[in-house]
């Protein structure tokens, strides 16, 4: 393993989230084969990797939305556990970004943003909407509070659904392929609100095929295909230096390099 | 032929109780298919096995009999099921609240299952637990596409309380068909029939077209 790569900068401190060969599979599909990662906290990782190499999967199973076959999930010094009642208070430790955005469409974006807190987090009403509105000025859309989702753009609702995440303030930020169902039009100011996070010193984990974003805001890429681990550095060896042929290729084919 | 449309105004009081009798029927066989529905939906997508069997056991009877089958074989086999004697309205309420409730459980079913799984992964990622996720985002989200459904089984279940007038229910038909046997006006009485339901169903229909509109789902 290259944890202990002298370019790891956070490497010294404790893991935030650890993955202990973790296994899975659909069917005969081995979609996750024995992986091991590491991430450290205040650490941006991005997994890159063809479609259908288990980034994604991965990524799913760390809040046990999609438990793994095998292995384990350590996140912060504990075992992500299994049963229904005692994931949930690990999950709201975890804020999720997903690709098709999943805003709520019947809640306005200040509700969308609230209604974590307040169900979640017993927060009264009324703070959990002000928390929200700087949440949503945070984000850059402080007028569109009372919007509802169907009256945003894709990339407005990716931004509502990154503020909802932060809502509960959480250590790691999952985001899972933010900007693959967006115009490209839109891709660009999803993406610079997540470089202002990365920037506040965030934990984040990002599944995506943006390579030039990974290559300027990661400070670890991990490849993946087939379900393992190809090759894992900073950005400036996997963009710039790859060891590994397969790693080459697969940059290759997305134009890079 | 001649024909004599005093006959509709001369019973005016008694048609008049039947049309009530018809709104009765339709309000109450609603209010209990409603919530009996929900019962059955639930029960329907629960993990216990036994009692999601139960549901679609009851759903998919009453569900594929004709609505007038069930209303005589209330009437005739309650009586030998339970020792108590129940009145024809009350025989035709169960009768129509059997076959409604069959309805509306399919459609909080599908109202629920509409709800796609994203949106479940949505809440649960926040932390919520799956009531939570079920009460702050898919049932809202599934009354919103479940309203005009129910709206329109309104509409028909409002018609369909005629066809308890078999059992001598009391409500508009059979009013109407028997002033109509005793007073041999049959052309009279079925268009006054006629007028009378489409004058109370009319407005009922344009009302569920408005909750078709207003509520529609978009995203």
């Amino acid at each position: 393993m290259t944890d202990t790569s002298p370019n790891r900068r956070a490497a010294t401190q404790r893991p935030l989230l650890e993955y202990k060969h973790v296994r899975k599979s659909f069917g005969a599909f081995t979609a996750l084969d024995d992986i091991s990662l590491t991430i450290y906290p205040g650490e941006v990782v991005c997994f890159i990797g063809p479609s259908g190499s288990g980034k994604s999967t991965l990524l799913r199973g760390t809040n046990g939305l999609d438990p793994f076959d095998g292995g384990e999930v350590i996140f912060d010094g504990l075992v992500l556990p299994r049963k229904p009642s005692d994931v949930r208070k690990v999950r709201r430790r975890m804020g999720m970004v997903f690709q098709n955005f999943e805003l709520f469409p019947h809640k306005t974006a200040l509700q969308n943003v609230a209604i974590g807190p307040i169900t979640v987090l017993n927060t009264d009403k009324a703070e959990a909407e002000q928390q929200a509105m700087t949440l949503l000025a945070k984000v850059g859309l402080a007028d569109k509070a009372d919007n509802y989702p169907v009256n945003l753009s894709g990339g407005q609702q990716q931004r509502v659904a990154i503020a909802r995440a932060l809502a509960m303030q959480p250590e790691v930020l999952l985001f899972d392929e933010p900007t693959s169902a967006l115009d490209p039009e839109t891709i660009g100011e999803v993406l610079s609100v997540m470089k202002a996070l990365a920037d506040e010193g965030r934990t984040m984990v990002i599944v995506t095929h943006e390579m030039s974003f990974a290559r300027r805001v990661a400070d670890w890429v991990i490849v993946f295909e087939r379900g393992k681990v190809l090759e894992e550095g900073p950005p400036e060896q996997i963009f710039e230096a790859p060891t590994v042929e397969r790693t080459k290729e697969f940059l290759g084919h997305l134009g890079w390099a | 032929m001649t024909l004599d449309w005093s006959i509709v105004w001369l019973n005016k009081g008694l048609l008049a109780e039947g049309a009530l009798m018809t709104i009765v029927l339709t309000v109450l066989t609603m209010g209990l298919a409603v919530p009996l529905g929900i019962v059955l939906a639930f029960m329907r997508i629960s993990k216990w096995r036994g009692l999601a069997l139960l549901s679609q056991c009851f759903v998919e009877l009453f569900r594929n009999i004709p609505l007038i089958l069930i209303v005589y074989w209330s009437f005739y086999v309650i009586p030998i099921l339970v020792p108590v004697q129940f009145s024809a309205f009350t025989t035709g309420l169960i009768a129509l609240v059997l076959c409604v409730s069959a309805y509306n459980a399919e459609t909080f079913r599908a109202g629920i299952n509409s709800v796609r799984a994203g949106q479940t992964n949505a809440g649960l990622a926040l932390g919520m637990s799956q009531f939570q996720v079920m009460k702050e985002i898919i049932l809202p989200q599934a009354a919103r596409r479940v309203l005009p459904i129910l709206a329109t089984t309104w509409v028909s279940l409002f018609k369909d309380t005629s066809l308890v007038s078999v059992i001598a229910v009391g409500e508009l038909s059979h009013v109407a068909l028997q002033i109509r046997s005793q007073s041999f006006r049959v052309l009279e009485m079925l268009t006054a029939m006629a007028v009378i339901y489409w004058m109370m169903g009319y407005p009922q229909a344009k009302l569920s077209d408005w909750i078709r509109k207003k509520f529609e789902v978009k995203e």
